[in-house]
This record gives C-alpha cells, structure tokens and sequence, in this order.
C-alpha cells in the first residue's frame, strides 16, 4: 500500500483533470492506498472556489471534492499565492485584502508551496493532473 | 530529502507555467531537496535573454532564473533537440546550461524519485 500525493493543476470546469484526479484518489482509497494530500497548484486552486456554481443536473466537482476530504480525512490544501491570484481568498485573506467576500471554505485550507514540497518528501507516489 | 526533477515545457508567456515551476523549483531547493530542472519544448523559450515580460502585463520572473545557482540548483539542463529545433545553442542562453540528448534526458528522468513537468 501506497502514501500517494495528489497534485490538481486544471479547473474545475473546461478540464477534465480535476475529475480525473478525484476519480484517481478514490480509487486509490478503494484500493487501500492512503492520500496523504491532495495539493491544488496553478489553475488547480479553481477547482475549490465555493462559487463554483454548476447547474442542479450537473456534477458539482467542488463539493465532490470536499466530501472526499471529509469522508476519508485527507488534507485538501491550495497554494495561496497561486489562489490568490486567481480570486480565491479565504476569510482571512479577505480581510488582509480588504475585500467584502470570500469562496474558499471548510474543508479546503490554504497553505505554502512548502506543503507540496513536504508532501512530495511523505508520499510513495506523486501523481499530477 | 528527494531528488526532484522539474520539467519546463511551456513557452514563458501566454501562460504562467513557466512561473509557478520556478516558483516550485526555488521552494523546493530551500526545503532542502535535490532539484534538478529541464527545458524541453518550447520551454527553451524561457532561456533566452532581453524578454520585458512588463510589457504584456507580466511581472519579471525570467530575471528569477539567475537564481536556480544561489539556490544550490546546479543541474540545470536543455532538450538539444528542442534547442536544434527552434535554432538555437547554448550559446543563446543567459544562464549556463548542458544541452541533454534525449537519451541522456531519459536516464536523468530514471534517477529522479519525483518528476513534475509544468
């Protein structure tokens, strides 16, 4: 059994790589693999926006992602730099910038490129999307 | 400590790839890592000298490159081909780098314990 890291580089629409890799991590925990952490990076950060707003027939890959992380305990952490760019702030950020809203939210949390890197030194396996 | 090979296969503008890998490539050198990192594709792009990224609204991150040495990231390697392909040497570039065959490509690729390709 493997420690695998998972590292989400696309949206969460207009790609199919955050799918993908949501498909890949529960296989791998069906499978009795374990995700230590799934790392949003570049575009990936917007695959976590809260404001992801998909039709009510449509597949809502946000949520899909935070129920993952919750039913199975696995960290799902952006690059902040990265989210921060591209208009994904947290409730703190948000009043750093002072701005009046935010769209990251439990259980999505920010951290450091550094929490790649860490993670990259835990896993077995590093797999990108 | 890992041995962590990065991959630039994008052109540095018109999307930020280039960026966010070498953003990760100086992260991951100061968490004490092995890091080695290749130009492959239009990446050798990011090689060459006199860009103003300023210009189409980009901060200067090329300038960054000159940091790859203060960061112990010494392996800093090109795709020969890609450079042939594109007319280009060594020569062209503004940071010292080994043009790799692509044979000598694979065997780096065979001694990483992680490769991220951006």
């Amino acid at each position: 059994m493997s420690k695998i890291l998972i590292q989400v580089n696309r949206p969460a629409y207009g790609y199919a790589n955050s799918y993908q890799a949501l498909d890949f991590a529960k296989a791998a925990v069906e499978q009795g693999h374990e995700i230590i952490k799934v790392f949003f990076y570049q575009d990936g950060v917007l695959s976590t926006s809260s404001l992801n707003s998909p039709a009510s027939d449509e597949f809502h890959l946000t949520k899909a992602w935070a129920d993952f992380g919750i039913a199975n305990n696995v960290p799902l952490v952006n690059c902040v730099s990265a989210a921060l760019r591209r208009g994904v702030l947290s409730e703190i950020e948000a009043r750093e910038n002072q701005q009046q809203h935010w769209n990251l939210t439990a259980p999505f949390v920010m951290g450091g490129l550094g929490e790649l890197v860490t993670g990259i030194e835990q896993a077995d396996r590093v797999i990108s999307f | 400590m890992k041995t962590i090979t990065i991959i630039f296969r994008h052109s540095p503008h018109g999307k930020a790839n280039s960026r966010e890998a070498l953003d990760f490539a100086l992260l991951s050198a100061s968490f004490e890592q092995i890091v080695s990192v290749i130009f492959v594709d239009d990446g050798v792009l990011n090689l060459l000298p006199n860009q103003m990224p300023s210009k189409i609204g980009c901060r200067d991150f090329i300038s960054t490159f000159k940091a790859l040495s203060l960061y112990d990231i010494e392996d800093v390697f090109v795709c020969e081909t890609s450079l042939v392909s594109m007319g280009l040497t060594t020569q062209d570039c503004f940071i010292d780098v080994e043009a790799l065959s692509n044979e000598q490509i694979k065997q780096r690729l065979k001694k990483a314990d992680e490769v991220l390709v951006y």
